[in-house]
């Protein structure tokens, strides 16, 4: 099988994956936080498909709620950074200067900067006590708030080599406004590189969001996400005996290798 | 085409302008992580100010202490309540070695970082080298011995790696009973191993490589005098983003894995909203990052 079917098979895989997300209401069989009080822990059967936790709640449907969770907010907060790097990288590298350098140097300070360590700093700003609606707003605008940087170098870099090109020397010469420039020529060939970095974005934030909810500072119980179902994890032995309960463990590997394989070679090492 | 004039124009000792750049380029560097450190602290201190709650001393609720003490309390306060006030205070601390109190710990910063930061470096630094180690070897491996199943296996063990959250590396690091520093490496081999290798297999389809390997020069002429010199600014750069790596899953790993670091330190102080703790541990992680990038472009400006 050559790249491009693998790249067909992930995206379909993808596709399917964001149906149920975006489906989840129907496609789950109980609400998310619905509790079986009588059948905690409970093994997989038929009613329960991957059993229940602790507090006997259906572990299948808080995997599908959990999947909304992570895998349409992501793509948002993706699209944030995306923009942010847009914006900031387009107008550097189109204005140059001071700016372009001034820019950049806070670029290299904020990709200085680990950013789990921002994320944790900011997110203890936010009092602990939010609603768990209120946790996954800001869990993932923090998120896109702060991905910009990796982007923006490469943006900076495409728009650099753009502003240099040929045709845009040619548009300059026809009297072209520096508006119709950016809009007719400049953003129709970003696009590309933008897109390839909100597809890179994408499982990044949601790798961030899993290891920010299973340190207790993401998305709040009793609101699922792929992140505080993975601290089901915690309990080894529980797993080791149960070992359905790497189900939602799975499921991120699938998703973030989907993700790694639709991007080309190219744009994964830009 | 005679290139003779080359090796004399190479082999010509450093000139008294091209010294004098690079000691400008390095006072430089040292102005900006000046300048990062002033900035940093800046934005710190904006933060711990403004966050909500600031300045709300429990102390004033004891009923032990009469009017004249809680005053004192308040006093105490207000003389720090503007920024540049606050900020003033917080440097002249700092070039005392003062980074403040931990509001949670009720113990001086400094000490806690004292502690804390030599399991910290010594978890990231081994770490750091064994990845290192494993994605050079393994990179290598790929180069020399090229093999579809050699491929598509590595492929797919950096592919499950880097999909794996630091937190759940951690997890079962703590169930195989293996030491931090073997998660912080698993965290950052698949980063570091993507790159090497693409940069590796660039670097010897070269034709000019491939013209060196066809002439039987040996492997180890190849990799000093051709690879090395072609990828030392990606590598140089690798070395400062892996460290940021490291340093960022050292935060889940030390959390779960229960090891007395900064990474967990930073966490608890997270979880009990200890701001002026956090804040200075990501200033001091901010930068020895900072630096091992400034020493990192330092080395590879030396080994051009």
């Amino acid at each position: 099988m050559n790249a491009r079917g693998l790249r067909v098979i992930s995206a379909v895989v993808l596709c399917a994956i964001f149906a149920v997300g975006l489906f989840a209401g129907t496609v789950s069989p109980y609400p998310y936080a619905k509790q079986f009080r009588e059948r905690p822990n409970a093994a997989p059967s038929s009613t329960h498909l991957l059993g229940t936790d602790s507090l006997g709640r259906d572990l299948f449907a808080r995997l599908i709620y959990g999947t909304r969770v992570s895998l349409l907010l992501a793509p948002a907060a993706a699209l944030v950074a995306a923009l942010l790097a847009g914006i900031l990288g387009g107008f550097a590298g189109l204005v140059g200067g001071w700016c372009e350098k001034s820019i950049l140097a806070a670029t290299d300070l904020s990709m200085a900067l680990p950013l789990l360590f921002v994320l944790l700093a900011l997110r203890a700003l936010l009092p602990l006590d939010l609603s768990p609606v209120l946790s996954v707003i800001s869990t993932f605008t923090l998120l896109g708030l702060l991905g910009w940087p990796s982007s923006l170098r490469v943006v900076l870099a495409a728009t650099k080599g753009l502003r240099n090109s040929d045709f845009l020397l040619l548009a300059r010469a026809t009297g072209c406004s520096r508006w119709r420039m950016i809009v007719n020529h400049l953003l129709p060939n970003l696009r590309p590189v933008l897109f390839a970095q909100f597809w890179i974005s994408i499982p990044v934030f949601v790798l961030a969001e899993a290891t920010l909810s299973m340190l207790g500072l993401g998305v709040i119980e009793p609101l699922p996400s792929w992140g505080n179902l993975l601290r089901g994890l915690e309990d080894i032995s529980a797993v080791s005996a149960n070992p359905w309960r790497l189900a939602p463990l799975v499921l991120l590997i699938l998703v973030v290798i989907c993700f790694q394989m639709i991007l080309p070679a190219k744009e994964e090492t830009a | 085409m005679s290139f003779g004039w080359l090796p004399t124009f190479v082999e010509m000792p450093p000139s008294r302008n091209k010294m004098r750049a690079r000691i400008q380029r390095i006072v430089g560097r040292l102005l900006m992580l000046a300048a990062v450190c002033l900035l940093g602290g800046l934005l710190s201190a904006s933060l711990v100010l403004f966050s909500p709650g600031y300045g709300v001393d429990e102390r004033e609720l004891d009923p032990r202490l009469n009017q004249a003490s809680v005053e004192a309390i308040r006093n105490s306060h207000r003389l720090n309540s503007g920024l540049p006030s606050y900020y003033g205070h917080y440097l002249a601390g700092v070039l005392r070695g003062d980074f403040g109190s931990s509001q949670w710990l009720e113990r001086p910063i400094s000490s806690l970082i004292k502690e804390r930061f030599p399991v910290t470096a010594k978890s990231v630094l081994f770490g750091v080298s064994l990845a290192w180690l494993v994605a050079l070897a393994i990179s290598f491996a790929g180069v020399f011995f090229r093999g579809l199943y050699f491929d598509i296996s590595t492929t797919l063990l950096s592919g499950v790696f880097i999909a794996l959250p630091a937190a759940v590396i951690a997890i079962f690091c703590v169930y195989l009973r293996a030491p931090v520093f073997v998660a912080i490496a698993v965290a950052t081999f698949p980063k570091l191993f993507r790159y090497l290798r693409n940069l590796l297999n660039h670097a010897y389809s070269q034709p000019y490589i491939l013209a060196a390997r066809a002439r039987g020069i040996s492997p180890t002429r190849i990799l000093l005098h051709h690879v090395f010199p072609l990828t030392s600014p990606a590598l140089f750069a690798l070395l400062g983003v892996s460290l940021a790596v490291a340093f960022g899953s050292a935060i889940p790993i030390e959390a779960l894995c229960d090891s007395p670091g900064v990474g967990q330190l930073a966490w608890q102080a997270a979880l009990n909203r200890d701001l002026p703790l956090i804040m200075n541990l990501t200033l001091l992680v901010m930068l020895i990052t900072v630096a091992a990038n400034m020493l990192a472009n330092i080395a590879h400006e030396r080994a051009l």
